[in-house]
């Protein structure tokens, strides 16, 4: 059976097309200003990647904060449901899964057959997802990709107010001022976004693994930040980015099964 | 030594006329067009809504047939006491012939007027509330000759000052620590005060006659309130906006009327209940909501987006002194002599009441009660646990209620919000994720 999931995010759209439950083809794109059209062109691309058509394709699953714009879809899930489904099937020993995108974290706490019992969201502040990121590496001048590096090499972290993007920016403009080294700073960005996330972990309650989803979660400096906060191993599947698309893509099996 | 220090008004600053005027008529418009689209949303919820519901669509509205009314009274002679809080006694303001109604603002436009005396950290209901005031927006707080306000929450107890500039006040202290020997008796006393000034400002006493009449008048109020809160135990015979709205006009509208206009409805809707004509599909999720009180009409947005949800959900219950608290419980009277009656007055608004602002070594019990049997009476799928900002003792009792759900195996979702409606869409994707997990449960 064939089934695909597109996960409108509010930085990139990305698409994922299952066979039997094994991934066959993902892709990806920035959502840009046209979020309809990118993710039409990344369906289309990964169609041909796997060598199909629209029509073998027996159910498509939409989900992200873009669901709306979503091009077509036979149904949709909340990026939650999706969260915790693609964390049951990544690791069978999670049950929880954080994902950190662009301008949202979440944190979602589910049984062994990737059901969400339970979830937190901390939608109110970018200070805990990627675009505080971004803001704080333009405020360093260094590359976005180059920041967990830079941070690892910190000793300590430097004190910031990381209770708000723009606050935490003059900190940041003043912390350079004062010729504090980068990679201290960079690791109390870092520090500080992972506090953010651990919080919403314990809220949630801690039982079994957790895994780390999302765009954010190949950033090294946030890893390791995130580790220290929880005090334990954190499971990051292979492509992290495309875990949203993946859950939606198992729903939509589940689905069209259903269906028959 | 007051009189040294004051000049002018204690918080709200120096406005122009015609500032007051523009801004009032903008918000009065713009909440006039709020009311039409809840009431439009409600409908294209349910298409095939009760011809009684129409009524309640006609008092809902605080600028028209209600305020007319009450504006004729006046000018007859009557006098109108608003309320802030469950607490007031409402039989004794009835048994004065005095017209009660709740002042309370749910505009959200209102509370950014009120942003400029207060910081935005300050629960909006109050920000709102001031906000109102300003700019004379609401009939009822204007028209008010006093205004009880128990001094509940913080909020509230500042409100009382912030008004007392514009309006007569009159202070009621409920004890914090309702099971101590002692708080039932310093009740009575604020009871005793309250019911001093409602006889002077009336000019009528509170009489073995009146009062006992007022009691019954009520105690026919809550027995149409728990006919309609009944009719929700079931499959869904009524949407819970469109019971939200029932029990919210009964703050302000005539309350023989209301009772007698809400047992017409529910005389449709046993109707409904007995031709499996439902509001929508039995096995929608139920929800309840605990928390802030949802006050009309903008704080209408979550139930919206409750009901209006993909998956859909049905609010059967609240635990909420906007809803499902107002009149469940009556005036108990084992004998009608005037210490009886007055004895059940008194305990009723003291004892029944679930307000957090209570508390105790078992911590606030009754709350926990009511919460727990609702669940059960209702068969709740569902907690939404509705904070606005600034709510501080709804948002300190989450942790408590929380582990209480917990252990009843019942998901709750905490749903933090202001009054703005730029959080829409947030709220759309957390409702619509609960939604979702309440339905895979009940498919499991």
């Amino acid at each position: 059976m064939l089934t695909a999931g597109i996960d409108m995010g509010t930085q990139r759209v990305k698409v994922v097309i299952l066979k039997d439950n094994q991934i066959l083809s993902r892709n990806q794109n920035f959502s840009g200003f046209e979020p309809t059209k990118a993710a039409e062109q990344a369906f289309e691309e990964a169609l041909q990647n796997a060598k199909l058509s629209r029509e073998d394709i027996q159910h498509v699953t939409a989900t992200g904060a873009g669901v709306e714009m979503a091009p077509f879809s036979d149904s949709t899930v909340s990026m939650m449901g999706a969260d915790a489904r693609a964390g049951a099937y990544f690791f069978s020993s999670a049950r929880t899964v954080i994902d950190v995108g662009a301008e949202e974290a979440r944190a979602v706490r589910f049984d062994e057959k990737g059901i969400m019992l339970d979830f937190v969201v901390n939608a109110r502040c970018a200070a805990g997802a990627g675009t505080f990121i971004e803001a704080m590496a333009r405020a360093l001048e260094v590359e976005l990709d180059d920041m967990g590096s830079l941070s690892l090499k910190a000793e300590r972290a430097s004190p910031i107010n990381a209770s708000c993007v723009i606050f935490a920016e003059s900190d940041v403009v003043s912390l350079i001022h004062r010729e504090e080294p980068k990679p201290e700073i960079a690791r109390a960005i870092f520090d500080a976004m992972a506090e953010r996330v651990s919080s919403m972990v314990y809220r949630l309650g801690i039982n079994q693994d957790i895994t780390l989803v999302g765009g954010v979660a190949k950033d090294v400096g946030f890893i390791a930040s995130l580790k220290r906060r929880l005090g334990m191993e954190i499971l990051i599947p292979e492509e992290p980015l495309f875990a949203g698309a993946v859950g939606a893509a198992l729903i939509a099996a589940k689905r069209a099964g259903r269906r028959q | 030594m007051a009189s040294e220090i004051e000049v002018g008004s204690k918080y709200i600053p120096e406005m122009s006329k015609k500032e007051i005027e523009e801004l009032g008529s903008s918000i009065k418009a713009a909440s006039i067009k709020v009311i039409e689209e809840n009431i439009e949303r409600m409908k294209k919820t349910w298409p095939n809504r009760p011809e009684a519901m129409e009524y309640f669509d006609e008092i809902s509205n605080f600028f028209g047939r209600r305020e007319k009314e009450i504006r004729e009274q006046k000018e007859a002679g009557k006098k109108l006491i608003g309320y802030s809080c469950m607490f007031a006694p409402i039989e004794l303001i009835l048994a004065a012939g005095a017209i009660p109604v709740r002042v309370g603002s749910g505009w959200y436009d209102a509370a950014k007027l009120g942003d400029r005396i207060m910081p935005v950290e300050v629960c909006p209901v109050i920000r709102s509330t001031v906000g109102a005031k300003m700019v004379n927006l609401s009939p009822y707080l204007e028209l008010s000759d006093a205004i009880i306000i128990p001094l509940t929450c913080d909020g509230r107890t500042k409100l009382s000052e912030i008004l007392s500039d514009f309006k007569t006040i009159w202070y009621m202290s409920p004890p914090r620590v309702k099971d101590d020997p002692q708080s039932l008796t310093l009740w009575k006393e604020e009871m005793q005060v309250i019911k001093g000034k409602i006889e002077e400002l009336t000019g009528n006493k509170i009489t073995r006659k009146n009062l006992r009449s007022s009691i019954e008048v009520m105690q026919k109020a809550t027995k149409a309130f728990r006919r309609l809160q009944d009719l929700r135990k079931g499959s869904p015979v009524i949407t819970g906006r469109d019971a939200m709205l029932v029990n919210q006009t009964s703050l302000w509208d005539d309350i023989k009327r209301w009772t007698q206009k809400t047992d017409e409805l529910c005389d449709e809707l046993e109707k409904r209940l007995e031709q499996k004509n439902w509001a929508c599909p039995p096995d929608t999720p139920r929800v309840m909501v605990t928390g802030t009180p949802m006050l009309w009409p903008d704080s209408w947005k979550v139930p919206n987006l409750i009901e209006e949800s993909n998956p859909q959900g049905v609010l059967v219950v609240d635990e909420q002194c906007s809803g499902d608290r107002i009149l469940y419980d009556p005036v108990g009277v084992d004998e009608w002599t005037m210490s009886d009656m007055f004895d059940a007055v008194s305990e009723r608004y003291l004892m029944a009441s679930t307000c957090p602002c209570f508390t105790s070594e078992h911590g606030n019990e009754d709350r926990v009660n009511w919460l727990m049997n609702r669940i059960k009476e209702y068969k709740v799928d569902g907690v939404i646990y509705y904070v606005v900002r600034g709510c501080i003792l709804y948002a300190m009792e989450y942790a408590r209620i929380k582990r209480i759900l917990d252990r009843m195996g019942l998901p709750v979702y905490y749903l933090d919000t202001e009054y703005t409606r730029e959080d829409v869409g947030q709220m759309k994707t957390r409702i619509e994720a609960f939604l979702e997990m309440l339905e895979a449960r009940i498919d499991i």
